[in-house]
């Protein structure tokens, strides 16, 4: 195709006039000129500052139970059910739950739970799946069949029965105390999910591993740790970073569906607490609720929504920004 | 090539035994056993629930029975829970064989079936595809083409056309997929598609019709949809930039050709990769579909089967489980040879 | 690139349709037939003032539903119900679970069976008669009754199914219940991994005495099968181990239901998953049962009391917001009606004449655990009961779906009586805390309300927390837990928690299986750990008391003294909740209603077609 032909050629130019560049200025300065990714970003720290400054935002308790005004709809509609007692009140935007808790405050609140879902266990889970994954791939033979069988294993066996154990057996101690019950779920998670991330780092691996650079480093007499982290990292953070950003939607889901099976986070009694809700619970109430307030179900549903466009576009831009062919370019 | 086949199925067996170890480990720490029904029920007594222990096996020893060992009882050393369900003990008195021999073991919910009933019998006078595994793995199938159908081709014209506005509503598609969950993503194509236009019954009164199957897939399939697009789109973009590419352009070869024979085949491989384990996935069931769409598969009876205790079946499902992950994984990298031949598999 | 592209297209296609087309025959389901449907709606204009009739056009189209069946058939007739969750088995001997009664209590009948007012009356069996003391119990069945597949049924069916019921080699579930016959905990409870095997005759000998199958001379019946074919067998005598007047109402319940011997013995462990081997003595024949997916049930010629005018269908979706989304698509006749989705029924000109409320049969109470600190002191369970509000309870939490209570049985059960002991009243309530040992709420211990974790439990349990929280002061811990851990919890005095909400439904009505099976000491009241030696007594007596009148009062003390200790807080009694279509006539609604609207008296219901809209 014609453009791919123009966009080189400008490349090779700019190469000679451009003074040479570290590679992360470099990547901020793609980052910075691609409009999805800057979009994504901020969605992100939106919901990372509602996260942080939550209660000063939120409009009334989120605990707050409003005797008399459950399934109140959002103060700019009319009940989705039409009835002369229950209209919009003004007080509650997007209305209020089974026994009347306001949804706005309870998003504000929740997003505390799935961007530190987002964020934590996804550390976990990318750190060991790219551990593991490389070594896997790199080394090839035994270590690699065992490490693949041991993945096998963790990916076989149902996370559903691990996480009733791990949730029940460690509730009442200190560990799952925190946070109420917050850490003892993302061990869980990251525990069970960083299987997908080894695979796909794997497969990469071997597929790069036998790339000439690859054997032009080990002609030279690089070491295998070296070869490892300089030469065949960055060129899988492609996939790498996809999987990621795809494992993060699926965390909070997973939340969510944890919630409805009675192993997730133990509900909040005082909003002093800092979770105090999480979006994954909304979810499932609101579920039920469809019929009778349906903003229980998409308020919450929407905002997962964003949060995973941000960190997808988000992720999108960084991989294009990073990505060592692109350097030079735009 | 058959020398890898053989290890590999050589190691199926291992695998296995040390998934049920760790299972029939995790099974027994849960609190609560199988006469421990729904709180909203009547609970069984006492004396029963004693003869219900007897008649299930679960008075006997977990692992090793040592009292027996004392006694000189070889055969009573290993006539406990975990062997007679693996390999094979004494049930209502009588030797039985066990899970190597394909008795999945009784179900101790769903009284007087045995896991196999359950899972593969199909009901009075229908086919073996309408069992329960068959209903869940034609969902699965369907589900896959579905999403690799769409997906690549939704992928590989997005790399195509990066940037432009194709790319930007395929990569929309794509995101709202994983971004929204299946169960809310499913309530609202049944809301439109059955009840306001009525064009399939919210809960269809039998599978036979091809027009039902299409919902559930849909909704089954749409997150694999979203990955596979994106995850194609940018292994196509990867390879787009490629050296050979560009060679294969200045032999002057058309652009179909480059297209076909040298970018998608090297851009499948990440997309390749996820699909093994995603089918195994897939066919294993999905509770939250099968709940909403009353589909009579056994990705439901998984779960239920944890909350309910139900040893023999969480053991049988999730052996068979590991079983289909660990074929759906050697296929993978089988495939992967024939995508770049590059990659020995030794 | 075209060729390849036709090609996958056409794979998939034909992988789409074998695929789902698994089966060659199709059994034909209620085809709907597609046509243009021209529907006059009336709307009216309330602006002008006056009404004014607008016709409008509507059309509805329907897609055929491609089968390869014959031709279309005309509207069925089907009592379409949706009955929520799958029955794990469904043998008289061996459920216990509602949806498994649902079941059972169409395809047989017991000896006994109850009336729309709840009253016992004569179901297989024409009378019986008590002796004096009431250890005796001789039930006379009607003559020329027949299972639905014509072949006779008489009273040493009913032996096979009691004798059945207390076999420990059955392990029934709801095998207790019986445990007046003499000799029945005794063989029961036999441990068979040590018992000999004479010894086992012996015990099941004395229980064969207790349940004699007799004919018309007053001599024991033939056995096996000659027995079955013995036409006038007609009689059959039970022994009671001590004087139990209530125990011809335990013969209507599900567990004495005659389920054919020969078939079970022929279809073995899962003969009941097959309609050839469930044939019964009730108003209904099992016609298929798919699993998961729907059974169905056909009026049985030979039931010899009124026959049933309607098939059934069950289905079993979970889901509420499905099924009401179902129900509205005219999918279904009757579902339950869940408290969400009130607000919409009510608010809906035509969904809210559909609903059906009435009370239930089921008191739920917070449990206090009678050995755990701080419950042990009574003025601290006084100081949380009063602490409750169940009025806003039932207005908040509930929607509307329940009646608050301050008594243990139910209304519209034998033995009902309104209290008004231990009421919401938040001065009494924070004088109780003062009164108590403790003086004042900070001095409490800490407290855990625990409770199965559900987003419905999640939203009453926090509810409630907060109440206590406003009245009281008190901070109680939340502790939700998984649903079956909750349950292993909750049945042990030992592990039971501090606090929790539990319910008790009844199995059927009357007194003693509130309070005996209940309260008793070793009863279920034994969890938290409850103990009334003058109640054990009152009960005792009231349960071996012929005479009504002194049995009911003798009852009556025994409950006032279980309410006035404040063993636990009676919070609500539920109600039944169901959608019922218009064109469903003849539902007899009573409080025992199993899984469904009128599924007490089947009989009674019928279809007028002519109110069903036209497809």
């Amino acid at each position: 195709m014609a453009s791919a032909a123009v966009a080189d050629g400008r490349s090779v130019n700019q190469a000679i006039t451009k003074p040479p560049q570290s590679l992360w200025v470099d990547a901020w300065h793609r980052l910075s000129r691609n409009k999805a990714a800057m979009f994504g970003l901020a969605l992100i720290l939106l919901f990372f500052f509602l996260a942080i400054f939550g209660p000063m935002l939120a409009p009334h308790d989120p605990l707050k139970i409003n005797s008399g005004k459950g399934f109140l709809p959002p103060a700019w509609m009319p009940a989705a059910w039409v009835s002369t007692d229950n209209v919009g009140d003004p007080q509650f935007f997007l209305g209020t739950d089974s026994i009347g808790r306001d949804v706005f405050s309870r998003l504000i609140y929740g997003a505390r739970v799935s961007m530190v879902v987002a964020i934590i266990p996804t550390i976990f889970i990318t750190f060991f799946g790219i551990l593991i994954g490389i070594v896997a791939g790199f080394f090839g033979g035994t270590a690699d069949n065992l490490l693949m069988r041991f993945t096998d294993i963790v990916y076989s066996f149902p996370d559903i029965l691990f996480f009733v154990v791990v949730m029940f057996a460690l509730r009442d101690t200190p560990i799952g105390d925190w946070g109420n019950g917050l850490i003892l779920l993302f061990g869980a998670l990251a525990l069970v999910n960083w299987v997908g991330v080894a695979r796909v780092v794997r497969g990469s691996t071997l597929s790069i591993k036998e790339k000439e650079f690859v054997e032009a480093a080990r002609s030279i007499g690089t070491s295998d740790r070296n070869i490892m982290q300089k030469h065949i990292l960055p060129n899988i953070l492609s996939p790498i970073i996809i999987i990621t950003a795809f494992a993060v939607p699926r965390l909070i889901i997973a939340e969510a569906v944890l919630g409805y099976l009675g192993l997730g986070l133990r509900p909040g009694t005082s909003s002093k607490e800092f979770f105090v809700t999480s979006w994954g619970s909304m979810l499932l109430e609101g579920q039920t609720a469809i019929n009778a307030q349906p903003w229980m179900l998409l308020a919450p549903a929407i905002a997962v929504a964003l949060v995973v466009m941000g960190f997808t576009f988000f992720g999108d831009g960084l991989r294009d920004a990073l990505d060592p062919r692109m350097r030079g370019t735009g | 090539m058959a020398r890898f086949l053989i290890r590999r199925l050589l190691w199926l067996i291992p695998v296995m035994f040390v998934v049920a170890i760790i299972t029939f480990v995790l099974m027994h720490m849960a609190p609560g056993g199988p006469f421990d029904k729904d709180p909203s029920q009547r609970q069984v007594d006492a004396v029963t629930q004693k003869a219900l222990n007897a008649q299930f096996g679960l008075d006997k020893e977990e692992w090793l029975d040592f009292a027996a060992l004392s006694k000189g009882d070889i055969v009573g050393f290993f006539d406990t829970q975990f062997f007679t369900y693996m390999i094979g003990g004494t049930v209502k008195g009588q030797w039985r064989c066990g899970f190597i021999c394909g008795n999945l073991g009784l179900s101790f919910r769903q009284r007087g079936l045995t896991v196999q009933d359950i899972v593969l019998k199909p009901p009075e006078g229908k086919a073996p595809w309408d069992s329960k595994a068959g209903y869940s793995l034609r969902l699965g199938l369907l589900a896959l083409f579905f999403a690799m159908l769409i997906g690549v081709p939704l992928g590989v014209v997005s790399a195509l056309r990066q940037n432009t506005p194709v790319d930007y509503a395929s990569l929309f598609i794509a995101t709202s997929g994983v971004t929204v969950p299946n169960f809310v993503f499913g309530i609202f194509l049944i809301i439109i598609f059955a009840v306001f236009l009525h064009a399939v019954p919210v809960v269809p009164t039998s599978w036979d019709s091809p027009l039902v199957w299409i919902l559930p897939t849909i909704v089954l399939g749409f997150g694999l949809l979203a990955q596979t697009a994106r995850l194609t789109r940018a292994s196509m973009l990867e390879v787009m930039r490629q050296d050979y590419i560009r060679t294969a352009r200045a032999k002057g070869l058309g652009e179909r050709v480059v297209v076909w024979r040298h970018m998608l085949k090297n851009a499948l491989i990440p997309v390749v990769t996820i699909m093994g384990p995603a089918l195994a996935g897939l066919i294993t069931g999905s509770f939250i579909i099968e709940t909403m769409f009353a589909f009579p598969g056994w990705g439901r009876q998984f779960v239920t089967a944890i909350q309910q205790r139900d040893y023999s079946m969480i053991l049988a499902t999730t052996l068979i489980f590991a079983l289909l992950i660990q074929i759906a994984n050697m296929t993978v990298d089988l495939i992967y040879t024939f995508l770049d031949p590059r990659i020995k598999v030794n | 690139m075209k060729k390849s592209a036709l090609f996958a297209i056409i794979a998939v296609f034909v992988a789409l349709v074998v695929v789902a087309c698994g089966t060659p025959a199709a059994p034909p389901a209620v085809v709907q037939t597609s046509a243009p449907v021209i529907q006059t709606q009336i709307v009216e204009k309330v602006q002008t003032g006056a009404p004014v009739v607008q016709t409008q056009v509507v059309e509805k189209v329907q897609t055929v539903v491609v089968e390869a069946t014959a031709a279309p058939a005309a509207k069925e007739k089907v009592l379409r119900i949706n009955l929520g969750s799958y029955p794990d088995i469904v043998d008289p001997q061996k459920s216990s679970f509602v949806n498994e009664i649902a079941h059972l209590n169409l395809i047989y009948e017991g000896l006994t069976k109850f009336n729309e007012k709840l009253e016992t009356v004569p179901g297989a069996a024409e009378s019986w008669k008590y002796n004096d003391k009431a250890t005796e119990l001789t039930f006379q069945l009607r003559p020329g009754l027949k299972y639905s597949d014509g072949s006779l049924l008489n009273a040493a069916r009913y032996k096979y199914s009691l004798m059945r019921n207390i076999d420990p080699h059955t392990a029934g579930e709801y095998a207790a219940i019986t445990d007046e016959i003499a000799g029945a905990p005794e063989w029961r409870g036999a441990d068979l991994s040590t018992i000999s095997d004479e010894d086992l005759a012996k015990l099941q000998a004395t229980v064969s005495e207790s349940v004699a199958a007799l004919d018309a001379s007053g001599q024991p019946c033939k056995e096996g099968a000659d027995g079955y074919a013995q036409e006038d067998c007609l009689t059959l005598k039970l022994t009671l181990s001590r004087p139990a007047p209530y125990f011809h109402t335990i013969m209507g319940i599900w567990v004495s239901y005659p389920a054919k011997q020969e078939n079970i013995e022929a279809g073995g462990d899962i003969w009941w998953t097959s309609p050839k081997y469930q044939i019964g003595n009730g108003p209904f024949i099992l016609k298929n049962m798919e699993p998961f997916v729907r059974a169905r049930f056909e009026p049985n010629a030979n039931y010899w009391g009124d026959k049933a005018k309607v098939p059934i269908e069950y289905a079993y979706i979970t889901d509420s917001a499905v099924a009401f989304q179902a129900y509205k698509n005219n999918e279904f006749d009757i579902i339950g009606l869940a408290a969400e989705d009130l607000e919409t029924v009510k608010a809906d000109a035509t969904l809210s004449k559909e609903a059906n409320i009435y009370p239930g049969s089921c008191t739920f109470a917070v449990m206090f655990h009678q050995k755990k600190e701080p419950f042990t002191d009574q003025k601290v369970r006084e100081a949380f009961a009063m602490a409750l509000d169940r009025d806003g309870w039932v207005k908040d939490v509930l929607r509307g779906l329940g009646a608050p209570t301050l008594t243990w049985i139910p209304p519209g059960y034998p033995g009902y009586k309104a209290s008004d002991s231990w009421g919401f009243d938040p001065d009494a309530a924070k004088k109780a805390i003062a009164d108590s040992t403790y003086g004042s709420v900070d001095k409490l211990p800490e407290i855990t309300d625990t409770f199965s974790d559900t987003p419905r439990n999640r939203t009453r349990n926090e509810w409630l927390v907060s109440k206590w929280k406003e009245v009281l002061g008190v901070d109680v811990k939340l502790n939700p837990v998984e649903s079956t851990t909750y349950t292993a919890l909750t049945k042990d005095q030992a592990t039971a928690p501090q606090m929790f909400i539990l319910g008790w439904c009844a199995d059927y009505p009357d007194q003693q299986n509130w309070l005996s099976v209940y309260w008793k000491t070793g009863g279920f009241g034994e969890r938290i750990a409850y103990s009334n030696p003058d109640f054990d007594k009152l009960v005792d007596e009231a349960d071996q008391t012929v005479d009504p009148a002194k049995r009911a009062d003798l009852y009556q003390q025994a409950q006032d003294l279980l309410i006035k200790g404040a063993p636990v807080a009676f919070m609500w009694n539920n109600v039944n909740s169901y959608l019922v279509k218009p064109w469903v006539t003849g539902l007899q609604l009573t409080p025992q209603d199993a899984g469904w609207a009128g599924a007490q008296v089947p009989t009674s219901i019928d279809i007028d077609a002519s109110k069903m809209p036209s497809q």
